[in-house]
């Protein structure tokens, strides 16, 4: 009994050691590449690596950067983003249309036309019917997504999408290539709101009961070939995809393959080591670990490394109806004393932050950079003195508990002491922090959070966050509860405004204006950093997909690896 | 017999009864409202009314506990015209968050779990009790006194610490083992054994450690009885009397500690899955709680309670059979 005992324990040691030494498939690159700079090969299988599953496949549901950028690969809109580093990922142009549309009626009407040779992965043409029927299933009530299909296109008030209600009469389609939409009121931004998701043609008549979640039909040059929920996803080439109809994906590999549910460190181990398939792959979900940040030292690593703004901002907002906050003076004492440089170094440091002095981020079009409160004790000390609160006083910040925000907290804290200002940190868990910060009955002092543009336009900015009509009980996003006749009327005017670079100018003043008033401080411009695996070729940070490798560029080096 | 396994049922019932009450009780009264979630940053507050009346979180408490109870067993329809949806039984309902059906994410993820709890318990009964009795039969040698503090020192160390060090070393440092992923055994038997080797060794470490020390203990308890000196004195082989004699009193409580282990495992490894980026049951709480995905929560929790409780029952079965002294007529 003893001997055998032993030897079976013995046993079964060496059968581990040894299963797993034979367990190296991985070949290790020796990463020399330029990551950007080379254009990709045709083929292969680019990997991608992702903490979380996308929020839906369905586009009438999904609405946030990351899964955006996967849309691109299997959905076409009327329009899209250019695809290309820096300002051209936030530049509006044509996708399914001929042109960016014409606009008649004072910005009332929009004509589109639709490009020749357009199919979806089973066969039927992309016509105008498509158009409208996809764009008409964000009226259903079990959709989500953006909420620009019915804040700007007209409808009878109880029409509920096309499987409940049918037909929309305001989007007309006149013959089956021409779509012509009907608007509630003017809007000149009108292309720029058709890269939203939620504009996505599909076949009449598909899609119900939630069927595009787990079946989308694809009108881009991939197709959904399999997708095991929270585990895996792969894209294969649509056949019904041609080149000739894109101007905007390049479209290289021939499949893509996503692991979903991985731990970020290990993310960050496997992106690092590039075992393997690993050497194929991207993270575009996320930055990586700040513990990660001094590891991606060497030549061979900064090679593989992209860096770049995440088009955000991350604000902490005043609220204005609350005692002491309601004097403007204090508001402005808070901004004076906050100090940017201890802010940036609780989100990591330079590589992952800079200071933000204006509202809008700098991916922004039209923004102007400015500092109307630059880091002074003194100045902060003077204008309390003015409020007659120089014995100090006791503000609640609401925030959440995770590292980063935690040590922002810690450091809008210690900014306000000086001043004789007691800030608590009322934590709230991150799954109902918005419930709270949004009702404004229990919105407490002070909240730090975040905005990102629906697309580069200060009208998917500065309106919700600072217009003082939209102040609601709940849901609020105003949580600065700002009601100023001055920046109101201001935004109307702007809303008129027909051409839209001048708009966006006046946004990016009406940026300072609002700032006069002070209702955020604007703490800083998050950056995204992340690593490519060494056969990774022709990938870029999108501005628009929040800092994401753009996906319908990014390709592999070797496609014969 | 027929009658204590009837009156075992009836109290299965009425515990996992209880959980269901309780799990949906703490939803309604404590937690957030899931609709401004799903509704995401450009909200209104019509629009958190009618993703409530959507996802039926509108109706009263004993409405919305009741419509689960019937779904579980008779199965409910969900929305209406085209998207009519029929859930059939047991219907645990559709993710808020993903509008999947709950039921095929518990099918789809089981076996991720149960190939980790099952590898796992393998690992541990062989190298713990294997340890335990070689270490009682060699007490107080070197032998012993070695085992036992690393044993000490192997119960000690956290999952989430074994699990990145294993990792570190093993994955990224000798590269003798790929990162690990949820393949099924049939797609590739050698990259499947190789992901679950390091979960294995990581969930059997703790519970080897401590199945060592206890059957230790109890075989050196049985060893100093009556009938043990008595089956040597008669003479009897050194391994019958062990095998017999020893070893099957010493693993009755084993059996019994084991039975709930193994059960509770079945309700999810959270920690090692997450670290792992295996996609069982366990990761699916860890995501449904962040997410705030109710259905997801009460699947996961009546799942966890389901093996528990029917675990507890097999022990007490199998517990009659090993203890001629428990056996019911």
């Amino acid at each position: 009994m003893r001997r055998s005992t032993a030897v079976i324990g013995v046993t079964l040691l060496s059968t581990l050691t040894l299963t797993s030494c034979t367990g190296a498939s991985g070949t290790s690159s020796n990463g020399t590449g330029t990551g950007s700079s080379s254009a990709p090969a045709t083929g292969g299988t680019v990997h991608v690596l992702a903490a979380a599953d996308f929020s839906h496949l369905d586009p009438g549901l999904g609405w946030d950067g990351g899964v955006n950028n996967f849309y691109r690969l299997i959905y076409r809109g009327l329009t899209t983003v250019g695809a290309g580093p820096g300002a051209e990922s936030t530049k509006i142009v044509p996708d399914l249309a001929t042109d960016l549309g014409t606009p008649t009626d004072d910005a009332k009407t929009w004509t589109y036309h639709l490009r020749d040779g357009l199919a979806f992965e089973d066969g039927s043409p992309i016509d105008s019917a498509a158009v409208k029927f996809g764009i008409e299933r964000a009226w259903d009530p079990e959709m989500g997504g953006s909420p620009y299909p019915k804040e700007l296109i007209e409808a009878p008030a109880d029409y509920k999408g096309p499987y409940r209600s049918g037909d929309l009469d305001s989007i007309e389609t006149p013959d089956a290539k021409t779509v012509v939409f009907r608007l509630k009121k003017s809007f000149p931004d009108f292309p720029s709101a058709l890269t939203m998701p939620n504009f996505t043609p599909f076949p009449k008549g598909t899609g119900a009961a939630h069927a595009f979640d787990t079946k989308p039909v694809a009108s881009g040059p991939y197709k959904v070939a399999s997708y095991v929920h929270g585990t895996s996803l792969k894209l294969v080439r649509n056949p019904e995809w041609k080149a000739s109809t894109d101007k905007v994906r390049a479209a290289r590999p021939d499949a893509f393959e996503w692991t979903f549910g991985l731990d970020g460190a290990t993310i960050d181990e496997r992106m690092l080591a590039g075992q393997g398939a690993d050497a194929d792959a991207v993270n575009t979900t996320s930055s990586i670990q700040p513990a990660t940040l001094s590891r991606i030292q060497t030549p061979q690593l900064k090679a593989r490394t992209l860096s770049g703004y995440g088009g955000c901002t991350t604000y902490m907002g005043m609220n204005t109806s609350r005692t002491h906050l309601s004097d403007l003076r204090v508001r402005q004492a808070i901004e004076f004393a906050v100090d940017k440089d201890t802010v940036v170094a609780a989100l990591g440091g330079s590589r992952l932050a800079t200071k933000a002095t204006a509202i809008q981020p700098p991916t922004m079009l039209g923004r102007t950079d400015y500092d109307l409160y630059p880091h002074s004790v003194a100045k902060a000390r003077q204008l309390l003195a003015e409020a007659g609160l120089s014995g100090g006083f006791t503000l609640t910040l609401d925030n959440r508990p995770d590292a980063k925000n935690t040590a922002l907290a810690v450091a809008i804290q210690e900014a306000l002491k000086p001043l004789n200002i007691k800030v608590k940190i009322n934590t709230i868990d991150t799954s109902s922090y918005y419930e709270v910060i949004g009702t404004t009955a229990k919105q407490n002092d002070l909240a730090i959070t975040g905005w990102c543009p629906d697309w580069a336009s200060g009208s998917t900015f500065l309106p919700p966050l600072f217009d003082g009509r939209r102040i609601t009980p709940t849901a609020n996003t105003n949580i600065a509860q700002i009601d100023n006749d001055a920046i109101n009327k201001r935004i109307d005017e702007i809303a008129a405004m027909k051409d839209v670079a001048a708009a966006n100018k006046a946004y990016g003043a009406l940026d300072k204006q609002i700032m006069t008033q002070a209702p955020v401080v604007p703490l800083a411009y998050e950056k995204t950093i992340t690593v490519t695996g060494s056969n990774i070729a022709g990938a870029y940070l999108s501005a628009s997909f929040s800092g994401g490798i753009d996906l319908v560029s990014v390709g592999l080096k070797d496609s014969g690896k | 017999m027929a009658r204590y396994l009837a009156g075992r049922i009836a109290g299965l019932v009425l515990i996992l009864f209880l959980v269901c009450l309780f799990t949906y009780l703490i939803f309604f009264e404590l937690s957030p409202d899931p609709a401004v979630m799903i509704c995401g940053k450009t909200c209104t507050p019509e629009r958190v009314t009618q993703i409530r009346t959507i996802l039926g979180i509108d109706q009263p408490f004993l409405t919305q506990f009741w419509n689960f109870l019937s779904g579980l067993f008779a199965g409910r329809d969900y929305g209406s015209g085209a998207n009519l949806v029929h859930c059939p039984a047991p219907c645990l309902g559709y993710s808020f968050q993903t509008n999947q059906s709950v039921w095929q994410m518990v099918l789809s993820r089981l076996p991720v779990t149960a190939t980790l709890a099952i590898g796992a318990a393998a690992l541990w009964l062989l190298a713990g009790i294997t340890t335990g009795l070689l270490s009682a039969v060699k007490e107080g040698t070197w032998w012993d006194k070695a085992a036992m503090n690393l044993a000490l020192g192997g119960a000690s160390v956290p999952n989430y610490v074994l699990a990145l060090a294993l990792q570190y070393v093993l994955v990224v440092k000798l590269q003798v083992l790929p990162f690990p992923s949820s393949v099924a055994f049939t797609d590739d038997p050698g990259l499947w054994f190789q992901s679950y080797l390091m979960p294995w060794i990581v969930l059997a470490t703790g519970a080897a450690c401590l199945y060592a020390r206890l059957t230790r203990a109890n075989v050196i308890d049985t060893l100093a009885e009556n009938f043990f000196r008595t089956a040597r004195s008669k003479g009897l082989a050194p391994v019958l009397t062990m095998r017999r004699h020893a070893l099957r009193p010493a693993l009755t409580p084993i059996v019994t500690i084991f039975g709930m282990d193994f059960a509770a495992l079945l309700g999810g490894a959270l920690i090692t899955e997450t670290v792992f980026g295996l996609n069982g049951i366990g990761k699916m709480a860890a995501d449904s709680i962040a997410k705030n995905d109710q259905p997801v929560i009460m699947a996961v929790t009546l799942l966890a309670a389901f093996f528990v409780v029917v675990g507890n029952v097999v022990v007490d079965l199998v517990y009659t059979t090993l203890d001629p002294r428990v056996r019911i007529r």
